[in-house]
Order: structure tokens, then C-alpha cells, then sequence
């Protein structure tokens, strides 16, 4: 919203108003990281000072175990496993969820029978059912992308139903009085009223595949960044599990990033409220 | 042929009520028609059942008992020759002013280049020119009923069913609203039924007032309103007979405000 303001603005405003807009932006990118730099700061000082640098590292050592990593070459096949299992994982459990979502939120008769069973499930905590999954799909990616799209479905699927479900029925005759038939009902009313609950379904399901993934791999595997940390951690490396925990880091602000441009360009229609004309 | 556009014939409707085995019987024999090119405004108490009259000729409910036609056909179905336009402007939030109006024509499959000279037209006969790219949000409440307005108006239908359309807008908004309906309504020819439970609007706007009673409501009266147009909806009382036409239809709805029982 601000930057949209900032944006327009930056066309008509005269010179000197143009001229503090440009040194705000600046600014406010420092206020934004300041928390995150004195942050580091007080762990680089309190590190054998306060606590014993076994127990939590300090910034310049994990920045250090991150680029031997890189160098040598020795995260990549981690990487590269974690991140297939990641977007696998979100891609299924995402479409799953807006299918599903959207099905039952169309059909009441369905959603009668259906939603018991899916409330119940809902309630079973996903992350015991990763030894299960392991026995079931194996220890290689099939688990974790399984144990990651369970996770992720829930979520879309529930914000998908509730929005489809929200969809004011006045809207809906309304349409069907123009002359829409069912498809075009679907594509011009529902796809679009219930974009916004899918995108935030999709948002809080980020960190949520993240999750999945990760307890996958710390329960069974032969590859990945689960791992790795696991592995970091159980041979007394507090720097490589630190390292580790950064690349997820990065693995979920640029996903998050994804999703808000993608949002930003769905959703134009909401971010522009309040910036026409107020008159008959 | 007859000039007969829509039929409302004996209506009946009984609503299931909350709790209750009998259901609450909300309509009662109603009857009356509406001419072509004619406007006919209907007043009842609130929760007489109008809108449900409505909802009955766009084929959005059917009636319990009775039937309503729409040039001599039965309406079983979603009825797409009428035109609908409901209490609040209900535009879709996710188009644009242009994209909202130009809806139906897409729904009926009008080529491209009609589309946009009938939406350009439509917008310019309620006065939205140059705000086509705008997001409902963007207008005011009046410039969002006059949107809604024209997304009905562009595809022509031959009788327009008007819920309590200005209910909600300001008194000013209100009267300039009813001004631009009275003329819009007789440029396009078109027959309109429009509810609402204003007396003087009722009286400025239609050629029939049909006056409703409360639940179970059946017809008390559906009063000619001969004022010669156009008229002014800015000062009702300047309008040559209006006193003698008020009074007509005050004097069937008066009963029913003086036994009221629920508002």
C-alpha cells in the first residue's frame, strides 16, 4: 500500500517532496535492519562472554562454516534434495488443498458428508505420522514430500473452503441473472472472490512445508539439509547447524518474497481502495 | 400483441419459520401487471415480502402458489431477460468499472468491438465517462449504484427490477439518483418495477403505485399516478397533483403503519 502511494507520487510531486520520498526509502530499510544487525551484534559479543561458544556459535564463525560449505562444495546435494522436496511438497499440497477447498465450498451436499472427516484429520498432529510415512513412501524424497504437502493441503484447503463459502449468494443470482452459466460463474465470481483466502493460504503454508521437510529428513533420511543440521548438531557443530538454519532462512524469505509480488499482482483490486475520486 | 410485459398472478409464498412446525405465510394472493415501458413502484411495511416479488420474476425463488409471467411465458428458471439491480450496488470488487459493465455482453457472447461501444454508452448515459479503469473502491457509493445501473442498462432488457436501489444513499445523492432514473428509465423504454417503502418516491417516479399490506400481505391498491413528466424529484410538492396523488397512496398505506406491529 505505501509503496503504491510512494509510486504514485513520485510522477507529480514537486522537486523537493520527489527529493524526500527517495531519501525516506533508504531510511526506512535501515530502520527495518537495525533490530536484525544489533541482533547479531549482541550474539557476536555475548558468545563466550555470557555463553560458551559450544552452545551457540557466534555470526562470524556460522558466516564462515557457510562459505566453506559453499566452496567445497559439500551442501549442494542437500540443497538441491531440500529444495526439490520443498516445492514438490507446496506445489502438490497447494493444489490439493485450493481442488479440494474449492469443491466442497461449491457443493454443500458434499461438504456435509466430507468435512467431519477432514475437521478430524485436520486435528491429527501431522508430524507423528512421519515414521508412518517413512514406512509407507520410503526414506528417500517420496516421504518428505508427502509429510510436506499433508501439511501445506490443510491449511490452502480450509482458508480456500471458508472463502468460496463466503461468497455473498446475492453476488451469485446476480450473476446468473446476467446470463452466466456455471463455468462462467466459477471464472468470473468464485476463482476471483476466493483468490484472496488463497493467497493467504498459500503465505501461512510456506513455513509449514519448511516444517514438513525438515522433521521428514531429521526422522530418516540419506540427503538433505534436515540432515546435515542433524548430523551438525549430533557432532557438537553449533556453526554448521546455525548455517544450516540460515539457508532455510533464505529457502523462506524468498518464497515469502514470491508470494507477495504474486499477491500484489492478483490482488490489485484490493491494495488500490481509497486512492480515486471520493464525489457523485 | 399485448403490451402486457410482466404478470404476477394470484402469488402466494410461505417462508418456513425458525423453530416453528407451521410456516409464516408471507405473500397472499398478489396479483397485478406491469405494462411495457411503464414504471411501477411497490410499497409495502417492511418485511411485507416485496423483495421476494422481486426475486420471483428474475426466477431466483419460485412463487408457492400462483405464478408470474414475463411476456406471456411462465418464469420456471433463471430469468436472464430481465434486468436486476439490488439494494446495494454489488459490483464485482475484482474489475475494473468497464470489465463490471461489459460482464453480461461477455456472458451472452457479444463480439469485442460491440462490447466496447455499448459499455462506452452505458457508461456515459449514467455519467461515469473517464472513470472506466477505476476499481469499485475507488467510487463513491452513488457512482457505484450508477455503475450498477449501467451493468443492467447495457444489455437492454425489456423490464428492470429495482430493489430499494437508493435506499442506502445520502438525501442529495438520493434525489439526483431518482432525477437521472426518471430519464434513464424513459429513454431506454423499458418497464421497471421498483420497490421501495418511500412514499414520495414511489408517487415522483412510477406510473403505478401498488401499495402492499403487512404480513401476510396481499394487495390494497394499485393507484394510477397520472402526473405529466418529466417530473421534479428535487421539490416534490412543485409537481402539479402530486398533494391529491400523495394523499391517494397515503391513504391505503396509512392503515397499514397504524397497525403496525413489528419494525
Amino acid at each position: 500500500m505505501t509503496e503504491l502511494a510512494y509510486d504514485a507520487s513520485e510522477g507529480t510531486a514537486p522537486l523537493h517532496r520527489r527529493l524526500a520520498a527517495n531519501a525516506a526509502r533508504p531510511l526506512q530499510w535501515l530502520l527495518k535492519l537495525l533490530p536484525g544487525i544489533a541482533l547479531l551484534l549482541f550474539w557476536q559479543w555475548a558468545s563466550g562472554r555470557l555463553i560458551k561458544e559450544i552452545y551457540v556459535s557466534k555470526p562470524t564463525a556460522v558466516a564462515q562454516r557457510l562459505y566453506e560449505l559453499f566452496m567445497s562444495g559439500e551442501i549442494y546435494p542437500h540443497l538441491w534434495t531440500t529444495g526439490q522436496e520443498l516445492v514438490l511438497g507446496y506445489v502438490i499440497g497447494v493444489a490439493g488443498g485450493v481442488i479440494g477447498g474449492y469443491t466442497l465450498g461449491r457443493s454443500p451436499r458434499l461438504a456435509r458428508i466430507f468435512e467431519p472427516y477432514v475437521m478430524a484429520f485436520y486435528g491429527v498432529p501431522k508430524i507423528a505420522l512421519a515414521p508412518l510415512f517413512i514406512i509407507w513412501f520410503g526414506i528417500g524424497m517420496g516421504s518428505k514430500i508427502a509429510l510436506a504437502s499433508i501439511m501445506v493441503f490443510f491449511l490452502v484447503f480450509y482458508n480456500v473452503f471458508a472463502g468460496v463459502r463466503s461468497v455473498d449468494r446475492e453476488l451469485v443470482n446476480l450473476t446468473l441473472v446476467m446470463g452466466a452459466n456455471q463455468r462462467q460463474l466459477t471464472y468470473h465470481v468464485f476463482l476471483p472472490a476466493a483468490a484472496p483466502f488463497v493467497m493467504l493460504g498459500m503465505r501461512l503454508a510456506i513455513p509449514y512445508s519448511v516444517i514438513g521437510v525438515i522433521v521428514g529428513e531429521f526422522t530418516s533420511s540419506a540427503q538433505g539439509l534436515g540432515l546435515f543440521i542433524h548430523e551438525a548438531s549430533s557432532t557438537y557443530d553449533p556453526a554448521g547447524v546455525f548455517a544450516g538454519i540460515v539457508i532455510l532462512l533464505a529457502f523462506v524469505t524468498v518464497a515469502n518474497f514470491l508470494a507477495g509480488r504474486l499477491e500484489r499482482r492478483l490482488l490489485r483490486w484490493r491494495a488500490l481502495s481509497g486512492a480515486g475520486p471520493i464525489d457523485v | 400483441m399485448s403490451d402486457r410485459v410482466l404478470a404476477f398472478d394470484g402469488i402466494g409464498q410461505d417462508f418456513p419459520a425458525p423453530g416453528q412446525r407451521t410456516k409464516v405465510r408471507v405473500l397472499d394472493g398478489i396479483s397485478f401487471e406491469v405494462d411495457r415501458g411503464k414504471f411501477v413502484a411497490v410499497i409495502g411495511p417492511s418485511g411485507c415480502g416485496k423483495s421476494t416479488l422481486l426475486q420471483m420474476a428474475a426466477g431466483l425463488l419460485a412463487p408457492t402458489r400462483g405464478a408470474v409471467h414475463h411476456r406471456g411465458r411462465k418464469v420456471t428458471e433463471i430469468n436472464t431477460e430481465v434486468g436486476f439491480v439490488p439494494q446495494q450496488a454489488q459490483l464485482f470488487p475484482w474489475k475494473t468499472l468497464a470489465e463490471n459493465v461489459e460482464l453480461p455482453l461477455l456472458l451472452r457472447g457479444i463480439a469485442a468491438s460491440e462490447r466496447r461501444e455499448r459499455v462506452a454508452n452505458a457508461l456515459a448515459s449514467v455519467g461515469l465517462t473517464g472513470f472506466e479503469q477505476h476499481f469499485p473502491n475507488q467510487l463513491s457509493g452513488g457512482m457505484q449504484k450508477r455503475g450498477s445501473i449501467a451493468r443492467t442498462l447495457v444489455y437492454r432488457p425489456d423490464i428492470i427490477l429495482m430493489d430499494e436501489p437508493f435506499g442506502a444513499l445520502d438525501a442529495q445523492t438520493r434525489m439526483v439518483m431518482q432525477s437521472d432514473l426518471q430519464a434513464l428509465s424513459m429513454d431506454a423504454g423499458a418497464s421497471v418495477v421498483f420497490v421501495t417503502h418511500d412514499i414520495t418516491e414511489a408517487v415522483l417516479l412510477a406510473d403505478h403505485v401498488v401499495v402492499l399490506s403487512q404480513r401476510p400481505s396481499r394487495l390494497l391498491a394499485n393507484i394510477p399516478i397520472d402526473l405529466p413528466r418529466p417530473r421534479n424529484m428535487f421539490e416534490p410538492f412543485r409537481n402539479p397533483g402530486f398533494e391529491a396523488a400523495y394523499d391517494a397512496v397515503w391513504i391505503e398505506f396509512r392503515s397499514q403503519i397504524e397497525t403496525g406491529r413489528v419494525h
